[in-house]
C-alpha cells in the first residue's frame, strides 16, 4: 500500500485512500479536456470509492460526486497520497 | 420567449421540463436519458421551453452533447435555465460560469432542494447570486417546489449583454494547454464560491454505498445481476403470462363468436363476417391477449432504469465489454432495446467511440424487444407449458450468447479499433416516483394497443383479403390456391432447413415480422382462422391446422429466427440514422438475417435429431466438428487481444496493436 506523501499513478492506490492531483499526462486531448470539464484538475482532492467487480472500471469520489474511470486512464495521473 | 434547460446530465432537466409544461418525456437515473432536444411549452405562459441533452461543458465530447451546445451558441435563447444539482454543486458551477460567458440571460436552478438536509448541507442562495452575478433560485422539480418563482423570473425584462463570441478555448482547434489553464482559474473561482455558500454537516455512509457493498459485490455482483435479468423475463412470461393468456384467449374468441352471430343475424353477407371474425378479430385479438406481459415487462424495466441500477451493470460489464470491442455503456441501449429497440437504437449516441457506437446499434436489435414477446410467449406457453418462463428467459441469455459471438466477429473483421474510454458518473440509488412509473407503462402500453388498432389491424385486413382471393380475384378460394399462397410458395423453401417442412404459412408470417414482430403472431392467427372450417377459438398450433406441424424444436428454431433477422422497419430506420448509410445497414441487415438463419437451422437440425432419437455417428462426427470450428474461431479472436502491448503512457498515440 502507498504511504503519505508519496507520489504514484491514481490507479496504485486502494479503496479508501485519498490524494491530491499532481498533473494529468493523458495524451488524447479530447479525453482530457472531458475529465477536466468534469473537475478533475490539478489539486483536486481525489478518493478511491469502489472498485468493479472485475477491478476495472474504478469509481472515484471528487468535488462531492462519484465519477467511474477505467485504469488505464488513471495510469497517466500522477497524485500524491495524503490519506 | 424561447427558454432552453441546460445543465448536467443526470441533473432533473426531463423532470423539470414534464412539471413546467405537463408532458411526459422519458426520464431515468443514468447520464444521457435525454438525446435528442424536446420541445415543449410552459403551462399558463406562452413560453417556449426547449429539453436539451445533458452537458458538462459547452466543449463538444459526444454526439448528442453537440445539440445543446448549438442551442446555447446558434438559435440565440431569450432565457437559459440553467438547472444544478444542489447535491453536487462544484462540478455542475463548471458549466455556469461557461453560460455566465454567454449573450444570454441565465437562471440558475438548485435542484433537488429537499434532498440538502438529508445530505447535511445548507446553501445561502443570496451570497451565490452575488458571486455569480446572476438569479439563483432553489427548486425541486420531483416536490414541484420553487416553480412559480422561476417562472416569474423568466418574464422580468432581460438584461441582454453585449453579444459575445464563442470563446477561444471552446473552439474545435483548441489549445490544450491553455485550456487546462481556463479551468484551473474557474474551478478555483467555484471553489471560492462553494467555500463561502454551502455549509456541510458529517453525516452516516449513504444509502448508495450500501447497497454498492452488495450489488457490486466482487463475488455477489454477478449473480445478482443474472437473477434479476432471468426474473424479468421468467415474470413476464412465465407466471403472468399462462394465466393471462388463456384468460384473454377464450374472452376473444367467444366475443369473436358472438360478433360473428350477430351480423349473421342482421343478415350481414358472409364475406363482411369473415373480414370482421377471421381477419379483424383474430388478428388484432391475438396481438391484444399479451398486453398484460407488457405490463410486467414494461414495470421490471422502468424499474431497472429509474433506480440507478443499470449504471452499476454497465459499470460491471464494462471489463467484459471491451473485450469483445464495445463498452460498458453499450449496456444501456441494450436494456433499453429491451422495451422497444428504437430508443433503445437512438440512445448508442452516449456512447463516445464511433465504432463502439455503430456496432451496438447492429447489436442491440438482438434483444428481445416487447414486440417480440408475443412470439415467444406464443411458442414458448404451448410447447413448453410447464417451464414456458425458462424457455423465455433461455432466448435472453442464446440473444447476450449472439451478441458476444457477433461483436467478436465484427470486431475483427470490420471495426479493427484499438483505443476506447470509459468515463461516466455514477449515480446514486433512488426511490422511482411511483406516479412517473406509472404514467411511463401506461404510455408505453397505450402505443402497444394504438399499433395494434393501426397497423396490425391494416395488415391483418390485408391479409385477410390476400387469403380470400385467388389471383384471379375470386372470393372463397381455398386458402391453398389464395394470393398470399402463392407468394408464400415461392420463398418457404427458405425456411425449410429450420422448419423441416415446407411452409408457406410460416413463412409469410416470418416476412411480416418486418412491418412489427408482433405481426408474426397476428399473421399466424389469421391464416389458420382462415384455414380451419370450424375456427371457434381454435388453437393456432391444432393439430390438422396450418402450423400443425410445429414441433418443440421447429418451435424454438422459428423463435430463434424471428429474434435474431432484420428488426422492423422502424428500427431499421434508426440503425441507419445512427450508420450514417445505405450500404452500411444493408450490410448489417445481411449479417443479422443470414446469422439468425444459420443458427435457426442449427437449432432445428440437432433440435429435432434429439426429438427422434435418430442420432447417429455422423450427426455426432458433424456436431462435433461445427463446435470444434466455433471454439477455434472464437480462441482465434481472442488471441488477437492478448498480444496488445501492455499499455502504455503512450498507447493511444501508437499504432502498435
Amino acid at each position: 500500500m502507498k504511504t503519505i506523501g508519496e507520489n504514484c499513478s491514481l490507479s496504485e492506490l486502494k479503496i479508501g485512500q485519498t490524494a491530491i492531483v499532481k498533473s494529468i499526462n493523458i495524451v488524447n486531448k479530447d479525453i482530457k479536456r472531458h475529465l477536466l470539464d468534469m473537475g478533475l484538475t490539478k489539486g483536486t482532492n481525489v478518493t478511491i470509492k469502489k472498485i468493479a467487480p472485475m477491478g476495472d472500471p474504478i469509481d472515484i469520489l471528487l468535488r462531492g460526486y462519484e465519477l467511474a474511470i477505467r485504469k488505464s486512464d488513471l495510469k497517466q495521473i500522477e497524485v500524491e497520497v495524503i490519506k | 420567449m424561447k427558454v432552453g434547460l441546460v445543465g448536467n446530465q443526470n441533473s432533473g432537466k426531463t423532470t423539470l421540463f414534464n412539471c413546467l409544461t405537463g408532458m411526459n418525456a422519458k426520464i431515468g437515473n443514468w447520464p444521457g436519458v435525454t438525446i435528442e432536444k424536446k420541445l415543449g411549452t410552459i403551462k399558463g405562459t406562452k413560453h417556449e421551453i426547449t429539453d436539451l441533452p445533458g452537458i458538462y461543458s459547452l466543449s463538444p465530447y459526444s454526439a448528442e452533447e453537440e445539440v445543446s451546445r448549438n442551442f446555447v451558441f446558434n438559435e440565440n435563447p431569450d432565457v437559459i435555465i440553467n438547472i444544478v444539482d444542489a447535491t453536487c454543486l462544484e462540478r455542475s458551477l463548471f458549466l455556469t460560469t461557461q453560460l455566465l460567458e454567454s449573450n444570454c440571460k441565465v437562471i440558475v436552478a438548485l435542484n433537488m432542494a429537499d434532498k440538502l438536509e438529508e445530505k447535511g448541507l445548507s446553501i445561502d442562495e443570496k451570497k451565490m447570486e452575488e458571486m455569480l452575478g446572476t438569479k439563483v433560485i432553489k427548486i425541486s422539480a420531483l416536490k414541484e417546489t420553487g416553480l412559480e418563482e422561476l417562472i416569474k423570473e423568466i418574464d422580468k425584462p432581460i438584461k441582454r449583454k453585449e453579444n459575445k463570441v464563442i470563446p477561444e478555448y471552446l473552439s474545435k482547434d483548441y489549445d490544450i494547454e491553455k485550456y487546462e489553464e481556463i479551468v484551473n482559474q474557474k474551478y478555483s473561482f467555484i471553489s471560492r464560491v462553494v467555500e463561502t455558500c454551502i455549509k456541510k454537516k458529517k453525516r452516516p455512509e449513504a444509502i448508495s454505498d450500501r447497497l454498492d457493498k452488495i450489488f457490486l459485490n466482487r463475488w455477489l455482483a454477478f449473480p445478482i445481476f443474472i437473477i434479476i435479468m432471468f426474473l424479468i423475463y421468467y415474470l413476464s412470461v412465465g407466471i403472468v403470462g399462462n394465466f393471462t393468456v388463456d384468460l384473454v384467449g377464450d374472452a376473444l374468441g367467444s366475443f369473436g363468436e358472438w360478433v360473428g352471430s350477430l351480423m349473421e343475424n342482421i343478415g350481414l353477407s358472409e364475406w363482411l363476417n369473415s373480414l370482421v371474425v377471421d381477419g379483424i378479430i383474430s388478428g388484432v385479438g391475438a396481438v391484444l391477449g399479451f398486453v398484460p406481459q407488457l405490463i410486467i415487462l414494461f414495470l421490471c424495466i422502468a424499474l431497472l432504469e429509474t433506480t440507478g441500477y443499470m449504471s452499476r451493470i454497465s459499470l460491471l460489464l464494462d471489463k467484459v465489454f471491451r473485450k469483445l470491442g464495445l463498452s460498458g455503456k453499450s449496456l444501456i441501449p441494450f436494456i433499453v432495446g429491451s422495451g422497444c429497440s428504437v430508443p433503445g437504437i437512438m440512445g448508442t449516441r452516449i456512447i463516445e467511440n464511433e465504432d463502439e457506437r455503430k456496432m451496438t446499434a447492429i447489436l442491440t436489435p438482438f434483444i428481445p424487444c416487447s414486440a417480440k414477446l408475443p412470439i415467444i410467449a406464443l411458442f414458448a406457453g404451448y410447447f413448453f407449458p410447464n417451464s414456458s418462463g425458462i424457455v423465455s428467459s433461455s432466448l435472453y441469455f442464446f440473444a447476450i450468447a449472439v451478441i458476444i459471438i457477433s461483436a467478436l466477429i465484427m470486431k475483427k473483421f470490420v471495426f479493427k479499433h484499438t483505443s476506447s474510454t470509459y468515463i461516466s458518473e455514477l449515480p446514486e440509488y433512488k426511490l422511482p416516483s411511483a406516479k412517473y412509473i406509472l404514467k411511463d407503462v401506461f404510455d408505453k402500453v397505450m402505443a402497444f394497443i394504438k399499433r395494434a388498432g393501426t397497423i396490425i389491424l391494416l395488415c391483418s385486413i390485408i391479409i385477410w383479403f390476400l387469403l380470400s382471393f385467388s389471383f384471379k380475384m375470386e372470393y372463397g378460394v381455398d386458402v391453398e390456391e389464395s394470393i398470399l399462397a402463392s407468394i408464400g410458395n415461392k420463398i418457404s423453401w427458405v425456411f425449410k432447413p429450420m422448419l423441416g417442412e415446407n411452409s408457406w404459412e410460416a413463412a409469410v408470417s416470418a416476412l411480416q415480422g418486418l412491418v412489427a414482430k408482433e405481426q408474426v403472431v397476428s399473421s399466424m392467427a389469421v391464416i389458420n382462422g382462415l384455414a380451419e372450417d370450424a375456427s371457434e377459438g381454435a388453437e393456432i398450433f391444432v393439430k390438422d391446422g396450418a402450423f400443425g406441424f410445429f414441433t418443440a424444436s421447429s418451435a424454438y428454431a422459428f423463435m430463434v429466427f424471428n429474434l435474431f433477422s432484420a428488426p422492423c422497419f422502424g428500427a431499421i430506420g434508426a440503425m441507419k440514422r445512427e450508420l450514417g448509410s445505405t450500404k452500411k445497414l444493408l450490410k448489417a441487415l445481411a449479417f443479422q438475417t443470414s446469422l439468425a438463419w444459420v443458427l435457426a437451422t442449427f437449432v432445428y437440425q440437432i433440435g429435432s435429431r434429439i426429438e427422434k432419437g435418430i442420432f447417429n455417428m455422423v450427426d455426432i462426427g458433424f456436431i462435433g466438428v461445427i463446435v470444434g470450428l466455433v471454439i477455434l474461431i472464437i480462441r482465434a479472436l481472442f488471441k488477437k487481444n492478448k498480444n496488445e502491448c501492455v499499455e502504455c503512457p503512450y498507447c493511444r498515440s501508437c499504432n502498435k496493436s
